[in-house]
């Protein structure tokens, strides 16, 4: 059983981390790492306790930036009303990231940094030009969110690093994104493909877009070619179903309990173009005010 | 030695660094009322209050409540009164075995205090992470309206 | 609701010890030695135990199982040994401790290679086992080709249902205490206690009337807790060999691994109609893998086979079924016990039959319906019987006329079934009765000692009603006592959905019986006779004279203050009219359920998700004497049924559960259920306690039919398995997976 280290400050977690390194592990809500533990998926000797460090909790929004501390609650970023009009697709993303008590618990930096692949944040943070700030034994640095993941579980993080924020680009008009995915239960299920996607436009026209899946690679996966089939477009459903097949050839899917890769590979080039229409639905106001999406994106009735 | 607040009183105990919330809780304290049903955070049956906001306390490091004040289904209703919540529980047939009834309870007063008046979807969403496995949620969601309108009446 | 409730993992004993099993990690393999001794050095140690040292004899049905393996472990979870300690840690570090010397063997996972010429044996020391067929069923009446020759539409399918599991929220909790006296004290949640009482005895060699069985407050059972298992076996013997109170909780992985599922099936059916849509034949291959051992679960296909035979009047039948035994965790009686998977198959090719013919599929339901009076090919009487009503309401309620067919273009889809279930007993041991006493104190208090066990599903209160209405007293005067088998009678077990019409008989008898002996104290007390009495709100006195009029407390009073006094308490057994089956012929029920479910869903064809919209449902329950609990039964096996239909599922691969865990198994949450209409009928049943019937499953069997039926609908294919799952739906979406039709004029396969 692992022991306990609670620091006062982020430089009393760095250093603790350096100095044990590949025997200590950071723990913050704990939904991820108690569960590891306990089932012996992972070993440590120590855990520290990162929870008391307040200074890293907080959303704070600055002209078209946000940025979010790495301890923020994932139920915080579900009820921020201005996260939800300027950066949609991550409070979508975090209503369906397990229930109203793992969201009390979870964090942002710990549903990045717990790096599985079907994880709900990165690909929406993802769309969002998301930069990972990073503190360690050697300093501060930050670098594009897509360069946080390593692998399955992994992230590039090196020994006594602590992601410490994310920043995220998030226009207060103009823009609009969306998170879509299929699951097999309709709540409190891990995504088996996860499909985020933002625009921003000027009038109809797209003038800028990105397009993220999650579940389906090691990593979560920025699809730059899939963007470009729909930037300079009125996302006419040829250019939408355009980058749906893109990204669907760009994923590395596995099969297992919850389907097969070609299935999985199938399902990204039915949600990629479903995700870019309602993000651009909400970039040109033409989005009912209010409505969520379905978590599949079908649309109902009271939706164009 | 961590000290916490539970149910208004104030407990000072020895705690091991991996003895989680819930352990404290029954093990330590003998309040058995909330259940283990998993310890992988899924069935909800452990669900108590940490200052106001449900949390799974069999994830819980006890450590991380240090100071904080716990409620749970014993520190609701006032000795052997019951609070509205509960009360509609009886009313509607919401609990059979009454296993997940403890954390039922505490999810719905959690909800009620944030959205006095929810809707049956916002019921449903609220008590998504809450799994009964003898009622197919029917009368839960029933007694939860029931409470909310109790209340708003009272009020 | 205050938390009190003392279930068996929040009882204290004093001195209790942890224990736990140690399981194989292997599907098949021949135990050659286990080494304990480092895990008994351990400081903290009390009991290690393993086949070597302890007194154990085979059990269950053909003694096809020991609680400890001594010769080979046949499944991922199999038990081989097991510890008591102080603390958990200390247990799971002795587990750790223990070497077991394994030589690893072929093993087989699929039923149909383990029915193969060169399949591994997995019981090859039974003798009256021919390969891996722990058992057969077959019956035939009637004759089935020649009426498959004169149909003029026959259907044919293939279905396949998985391994699932009841995942109670409460996992299985056993506790064992020798006293110094020697006498064996168990908490244990479960239901068929005498039995289980009575296997402690044989198996290890006990003396039978020194055991005393308590029932705690369950957190919920469906089957999975009702019959013994090794680790019942486990816990006695680890308290023996520690001479301490042994308390053995299993861990919800353990609970999947290692506890009773429901069995996976494969059905082939065939069903044919005659042109004006009669029903002529149906014809089933029936393969249940019941895994390692056979448990309860090789007599699932008793009901399969009931409603292949008995579901709508069939003029014609035969089934051909095997219990296969494979190497994987095995099955039990779970609720439903096999007629969920019958019934996803034989109400799927109702409608397809319905579809070929141009029928609507209620029109047809109707034409064919069971009626009261009708005795079915099996034998099983029908008495009271409501499915035409219950179909009239369903199909009126959910708009079946106006909207089913007509709603393809969104993607959503209306489908129906119905349920045959045994709901007065079912005998399928030597006994299908249950004892009930009923005694009146001093204080005009009744109690109700009943050998029927509470598992949450309100049989308790409904019990307490009954001897309420029957002894004109307001239900608060009745308390119900049940859970010591030192103090309760016999009772068989509550399963079958038989509680409240054969504990509930029982009760009414034992109540009527007190009522007497209180109307003759009374009569002689007052000076009148007994037909001049009248009995109202707990006093018996003469019609019309305030001034003889007397509570029950009074009255006992007066008969036990006295010299040569004497108390109010009377007995009773009920064992229903009925008989068990032979050559599976034999009214094995006094009363039969019925009941059907309409399910509205919608089918994103992108991804195959399915959302259930709506489910109505109406059920002939005899008489609701607790409608409030007969709806919570029905909605809650509706969500159970819910589950079976779109999500759960244990998936196994190479012989291991992949993930045994709540989320991944798909336990179905608030969002995932809908609102569920229940409609009570009330059919009056000429035998039921005040015409009452069991429900208790009733809800569990129509969904996964209805929600594949309904999916048909919105898309046009044809579901082969369940749970429903995206990919399987999108897959047969994308293979234009249809109905297989058979037509005599066109005499080809119609797709």
């Amino acid at each position: 059983m692992p022991d306990l280290f609670v620091p006062d400050t982020l430089e009393d977690a760095i250093r603790f981390l350096g100095d044990h390194a590949g025997s200590a592990l950071p723990i913050a809500g704990g939904t991820d790492v108690m569960i590891d533990t306990r089932i012996g998926r992972v070993r440590t000797d120590w855990l520290v306790d990162l929870s008391g460090l307040g200074a890293l909790a907080g959303i704070d929004f600055d002209g078209e930036r946000v940025r979010i501390g790495a301890l923020t609650r994932i139920r915080t970023v579900e009820l921020d009303a201005e996260l939800a009009r300027r950066a949609t697709a991550l409070v979508e993303a975090a209503r369906v990231l397990g229930s109203v008590q793992v969201r009390n618990m979870a964090t942002i930096g710990g549903n990045l940094c717990h790096a599985t692949p079907s994880a709900e944040m990165p690909p929406v943070l993802l769309v969002h030009d998301g930069v990972a700030e990073v503190a360690g034994p050697a300093g501060e640095r930050e670098l594009p969110l897509a360069e946080l993941f390593a692998g399955p579980g992994r992230t590039t993080l090196e020994p006594g690093e602590l992601l410490t924020a994310v920043r995220l680009r998030a226009p207060s008009s103009g823009g609009g994104s969306c998170y879509l995915r299929q699951t097999v239960r309709w709540s409190m299920d891990l995504a088996g493909v996860g499909v985020a996607a933002s625009v921003e436009v000027e009038g109809a026209t797209v003038t800028r877009a990105r397009v993220a899946l999650g579940a389906v690679a090691p990593v979560p996966l920025l699809v730059g070619a899939a963007a470009d089939a729909v930037t300079e477009t009125e996302l006419p459903p040829e250019a939408a179903a355009e980058a749906g097949g893109r990204a669907a050839a760009a994923c590395s899917p596995i099969t297992d309990a919850r389907g097969t890769a070609e299935y999985r590979r199938e399902v990204v080039s039915v949600l990629v173009p479903r995700a870019l229409r309602i993000a651009w639905l909400r970039a040109t106001g033409a989005w009912p005010a209010g409505v969520p999406a379905r978590i599949n994106g079908v649309l109902s009735e009271d939706v164009p | 030695m961590i000290e916490l607040g539970v149910n208004g009183d104030v407990h000072r105990r020895e705690a091991t660094p991996d003895l989680t919330l819930l352990s404290l809780l029954r093990d330590v304290l003998g309040l058995t009322g909330t259940k283990r049903g998993c310890l992988t955070g899924d069935c909800g049956a452990c669900t108590v209050l940490v200052d106001g906001e449900p949390v799974l306390s069999c994830l819980q490091l006890a450590h991380q409540v240090r100071g904080r004040e716990v409620t749970t289904i014993e520190g609701l209703g006032n000795g052997f009164g019951l609070d509205e919540v509960q009360a509609a529980f009886v009313a509607k047939g919401a609990a059979q075995c009454g296993f997940c009834t403890p954390g039922m309870i505490i999810s719905v007063e959690a909800l009620l205090r944030s959205n006095p008046s929810p809707t049956e979807d916002e019921v449903r969403e609220a008590l998504s992470g809450n799994l009964c496995r003898c009622t197919g949620y029917n009368k839960i969601v029933d007694a939860a309206l029931d409470a909310a309108a109790t209340r708003l009446s009272v009020s | 609701m205050t938390g009190q409730t003392v279930y068996a993992e929040d009882l204290h004993l004093p001195g209790l010890l942890v224990g736990r099993i140690l399981r194989s990690p292997l599907a098949h393999a021949r135990i050659r030695s286990i080494d304990v001794s480092d895990a008994e050095r351990l400081p903290g140690v009390r009991a290690v135990i393993h086949a070597g040292n302890v007194q154990q004899r085979p059990f269950g049905y053909n003694h096809d199982s020991i609680p400890l393996k001594p010769d080979k472990a046949r499944f991922i979870g199999d038990e081989v040994a097991a510890v008591a300690a102080v603390d958990e840690e200390t247990a799971q570090r002795a587990l750790e401790l223990i070497r077991v010397d394994y030589e690893e063997l072929p093993a087989v996972f699929d039923p149909l290679e383990a029915l193969g010429e060169g399949s591994p044996v997995i019981h090859e020391e039974l003798e009256n086992v021919d390969g891996n067929v722990s058992m057969r069923w077959d019956f035939e009446d009637g004759d089935v080709d020649a009426a498959a020759a004169r149909a003029a539409v026959v259907v044919e399918g293939s279905y396949s249902t998985p391994q699932a599991a009841p995942a109670p929220i409460e996992t299985h909790v056993v506790i064992a205490s020798f006293g110094a006296d020697g006498q064996l004290t168990v908490w244990s949640p479960v239901h068929m206690v005498f039995m289980y009482r009575k296997e402690l005895a044989d198996c290890l060699g006990l003396d039978w009337r020194r055991i005393t069985i308590i029932q705690p407050p369950i957190g919920g059972s469906f089957g999975g807790k009702i019959d013994i298992d090794p680790h019942d076996f486990i816990t006695v013997m680890l308290a023996r060999a520690a001479g301490r109170p042994v308390r053995l909780v299993m861990s919800r992985e353990e609970e999947f691994i290692g506890t009773r599922t429901r069995q996976p099936m494969r059905i082939r059916l065939r069903t044919g109609a005659d042109a004006e849509g009669n029903l002529l034949f149906r014809d089933a291959e029936v393969v249940s893998d019941n895994g390692a051992y056979n448990g309860w679960g090789s007599h699932a296909m008793l009901v399969v086979m009931n409603t292949i035979t008995s579901l709508y009047r069939v003029p014609s039948s035969r089934v051909r079924a095997a219990v296969v035994y494979t190497n994987k965790n095995y099955g039990g009686s779970v609720r439903g016990f096999g007629n969920p998977q019958a019934t996803f198959a034989v109400e799927q090719q109702m409608e397809e039959l319905a579809d070929a013919l141009g029928m609507d599929p209620m029109d047809l339901r109707l034409r064919n319906a069971n009626q009261s009076g009708d005795v079915t090919p099996q034998g099983l009487q029908i008495t009271s019987c409501g499915l035409d009503e219950c179909i009239q309401l369903v199909r009126e309620q959910s708009g079946w006329d106006e909207r089913r067919g007509r709603m393809r273009d969104r993607n959503r889809g209306l489908g129906a079934a119905a349920y045959l279930h045994v709901g007065g007993g079912a005998r399928i041991y030597g006994s299908d009765g249950c004892g009930a006493m009923v005694k009146v104190d001093d204080s005009g208090q009744v109690t109700l000692i009943t050998g029927a066990s509470e598992l949450g599903q309100g049989s308790e209160t409904t019990l307490a009603m009954i001897v309420a209405e029957e002894m004109q007293l307001p239900l608060e005067s009745v308390r119900v006592v049940n859970s010591n088998t030192d103090v309760k009678p016999w009772d068989v077990g509550v399963h079958a959905s038989r509680t409240t019409f054969v504990a509930g008989n029982a009760a009414r008898m034992a109540a009527a019986r007190a009522r007497e002996q209180l109307l003759e104290s009374a009569s002689e007390v007052l000076g009148a006779p007994v037909d001049e009495l009248t009995i109202e709100d707990g006093t018996i006195g003469v019609d019309g004279d305030p001034e003889r009029r007397l509570d029950y407390a009074r009255l006992v009073r007066r008969l036990l203050l006295r010299e040569g006094g004497s108390i109010v308490m009377a007995s009773a057994f009920y064992d229903p009219p009925t008989e068990m089956q032979k050559e599976h012929r034999g009214n094995i029920s006094a009363a039969y359920g019925f009941g059907v479910h309409v399910a509205e869903v919608e089918v994103d064809p992108g991804t195959g998700m399915v959302r259930l919209l709506n489910l109505w449902t109406a059920h002939d329950v005899g008489r609701a004497i607790n409608p409030m609990s007969c709806e919570g039964q029905i909605e809650g096996g509706a969500a159970m049924g819910i589950g079976l239909a779109l999500s759960e599922e244990l998936a196994i691969f190479d012989g291991e559960i992949a993930a045994p865990n709540l989320h991944d198994y798909g336990l179905p949450t608030a969002v995932d259920v809908p609102r569920i209409v229940v409609n009570l009928v009330e059919t009056i049943d000429p035998l039921g306690p005040f015409g009452a019937k069991g429900v208790g499953e009733g809800g569990i069997i129509p969904p996964p039919a209805a929600i594949a039926n309904a999916v048909a609908d919105a898309t046009g294919i044809r579901p082969r398995a369940y749970p429903m799952r995206p990919w399987r739906v999108k897959e047969w979406i994308d293979t234009d997976e249809r109905s297989h039709v058979l037509r005599a004029d066109e005499g080809r396969d119609d797709a």
